[in-house]
């Protein structure tokens, strides 16, 4: 559906310029949901908004493509890629709050999503969104069309997010750590709202987390994100059962369990990389146990069968 | 001995109206909260957003005053503290709050930072001393010397919450209070630090007040945990008696909430559904619009029983509700 090749992206700082993105390559095939996963500053949000160039402007796609239905995303003229923002790829964020506009009223914002892809008029562009606002949930959904959303919870105002991203039906969703700002009980529900409705749809869908242990729910393909370099890329199975790269051991090691009682954590060492300032060779060098010479100085590429991959060089002698 | 005894604490939020006429928004966040912390314990804190566990902790801290009700930290009622009796309380009792971002003075460097706790009780004046307490300090909470000079803009989240917790250990506390100190870090980073935090409150023989929303946080640090929902306590346990033996069915639905990192197992897993029913806003129980078992029998306000020794469940449905698990089985 979405076909990604070798993406980069750069942000021009005082300091130069500084790559944030080295290199992302991967496919998202259709009906499916890959989990983008990742720490602070790995990169994974400047990738989200590269995929629509919704970057901010000292950002700088340098090269690579996104291939979405024949198109290359990164070469198309803004006024062709409006055309497809909202309609056919759209995105919910990761703070609902912050993300609608607080002087509108939540059905105004919906409509104005469909009026602006579709010739239909008023009146049935607002039906049209107090159906949507029952499909995700919204009890009394002709009231709540007039509230605003200073009126909503946190968890209220994500599933408006989802309506207005959904309200077009989109080919692929984008959802950019859709709950890290939701109580876990509020966070279920909208897993499993996103889930059910992709399922319906049968959209493709990005979903973008820190959170190793929400990807078990939602996810179909997993890609682990490291200083803007792909680490490992597998099934949703394969990447808890069996992972590969040292990175991704480390990140389900410090899951804390809810199902037993540990006295330590095996947390991974050292913090994450300052963009600009990672090790020369594989980013996760310098905080990983079983670092060899080679990993400070070679970036390491990605080992392995074409259905679990990662980039690790003590996977080299297996290959 | 009880380090800290909050009894029957009522907190209610009032809101004058433009034009109202003396009339008052009332409301009640914090309804009969009573709970106690023991020496070198960990209690717990946990419910979702709103249901109060915040402010109960900043009454604890004496941020907030409490409507009516008691909270006597170390014999000494916190309400009645003369304002040199209230800086002496400071020395006993410190706070880490969640924000890392916010909670340290950009314009400061870290040797100020950790520095101004110690100036204000006018501790380690002389320069020598100062200097190996900031080390240590430090040291203590797996940073180093070279940090001394440095701000807080130039380090990461986990770094921050790091240098906040060498602040709040300054004053060589015996209580620490901490408010979702690890929910705005990163998963790996957040192990390092609950990591850290279990460490002091072994060697310092610390007890500590944890809030926080994650269930799973919550089992690895504490020792009794009360489960919160709009100011009233629904579960008051110990941890372990807890996580095995959960009584109340709100505790159940946080609990199926929590994801499983296994993709086999999660996608068996059924989450409690907390739909709420609006029909049921004015019920005496102010859980059962959510409640899978609000029934006849709950319709007398819910208080705190001991179901099991020392567990506490507030559901006048409990008996019920077993009843009926045990017929589905």
């Amino acid at each position: 559906m979405l076909d990604v090749q070798d993406l980069r992206v750069s942000f021009s700082t005082e300091e130069g310029t500084v790559q944030v993105l080295k290199g992302l390559s991967y496919s998202l095939p259709k009906g499916k949901v890959l989990a983008v996963v990742g720490e602070s500053g790995s990169g994974k949000t400047v990738h989200a908004l590269s995929l629509l160039r919704l970057l901010p402007p000292t950002a700088n796609i340098e090269g690579g493509r996104v291939l979405f239905e024949g198109q290359d995303l990164v070469a198309l003229s803004e006024k062709q890629l409006c055309k497809l923002r909202g309609a056919r790829i759209s995105m919910i964020f990761q703070d609902p709050m912050s993300s609608l506009n607080p002087v509108l009223t939540v059905g105004e914002q919906l409509q104005e999503t469909i009026l602006a892809h579709r010739k239909i008029s008023k009146l049935r562009a607002k039906a049209l969104a107090v159906r949507l606002l029952k499909k995700v949930g919204i009890s009394d959904a002709a009231r709540r069309y007039g509230q605003y959303p200073f009126q909503f919870s946190g968890g209220m105002c994500q599933r408006v997010m989802i309506a207005m991203a959904l309200a077009l039906k989109p080919q692929v969703l984008i959802a950019d750590e859709p709950t890290t700002a939701l109580d876990v009980t509020i966070q279920a529900q909208i897993l499993r709202l996103i889930k059910d409705l992709q399922q319906q749809t049968g959209m493709s869908a990005v979903f973008i987390t820190h959170n190793l242990a929400l990807v078990a729910d939602v996810a179909d393909e997993v890609l682990v994100l490291y200083g803007g370099l792909c680490m490992e890329k597998a099934s949703v199975q394969a990447i808890f059962k069996n992972p590969l790269h040292p990175y991704t051991q480390g990140l389900l090691n410090s899951l804390v369990s809810i199902n037993k009682k540990e006295d330590f954590l095996p947390a991974i060492a050292g913090h994450p990389p300052i963009p600009g300032k990672e090790c020369p060779g594989c980013p996760f060098a310098p905080r990983c146990s079983r670092a060899l010479k080679k990993c400070f100085q070679d970036r390491p590429p990605l080992f392995g069968k074409k259905g679990h991959q990662a980039a690790c060089w003590l996977l080299e002698e297996k290959a | 001995m009880n380090l800290i005894e909050i009894k029957n604490v009522y907190k209610t939020y009032t809101r004058k109206r433009f034009l109202s006429f003396g009339k008052k928004d009332e409301t009640p966040v914090l309804k009969d909260v009573s709970l106690c912390l023991k020496e070198n314990r960990v209690l717990g804190l946990v419910g979702e957003s709103g249901c109060g566990k915040t402010t109960l902790s900043k009454i604890i801290l004496g941020l907030e005053k409490a409507s009516s009700g008691q909270v006597i930290v170390d014999g000494k009622d916190i309400s009645k503290l003369s304002k040199a009796g209230f800086k002496h309380m400071r020395r006993l009792m410190q706070v880490i709050f969640q924000d890392p971002y916010s909670s340290l003075d950009p314009r400061m460097n870290v040797s100020q930072i950790i520095s101004e706790p110690l100036d204000i009780h006018g501790l380690y004046k002389e320069k020598a001393s100062r200097r190996k307490v900031l080390e240590d300090l430090l040291k203590s909470v797996g940073l180093s010397a070279e940090h001394l000079t440095r701000y807080p803009h130039e380090f990461s989240g986990g770094q921050r919450q790091r240098i906040a917790i060498a602040r709040a250990l300054a004053l060589d506390p015996k209580i620490l209070i901490a408010d979702e100190p690890v929910s705005a870090l990163d998963v790996s980073v957040q192990a390092q630090i609950l990591n850290l935090l279990k460490e002091i409150k072994q060697k310092r023989r610390l007890s500590m007040v944890f809030v926080s929303h994650d269930f799973a946080v919550a089992r690895f640090l504490c020792d009794e945990i009360a489960v919160m929902y709009k100011g009233l306590i629904l579960e008051y346990a110990p941890a372990e008696d807890l996580f095995s033996n959960p009584q109340h069915p709100y505790t159940e639905a946080l609990f199926s909430a929590v994801p499983v990192p296994d993709p086999a197992r999660q996608k068996k897993r059924e989450a409690v559904s907390l739909s709420s029913r609006s029909d049921m806003e004015n019920h005496p129980c102010p859980f059962a619009a959510r409640c899978a078992y609000a029934c006849a029998f709950c319709q007398t306000p819910p208080f705190l029983k001991e179901v099991r020794p020392g567990h506490f469940c507030a559901c006048a449905a409990l008996p019920f509700k077993n009843k009926k698990s045990s017929f589905a089985v």
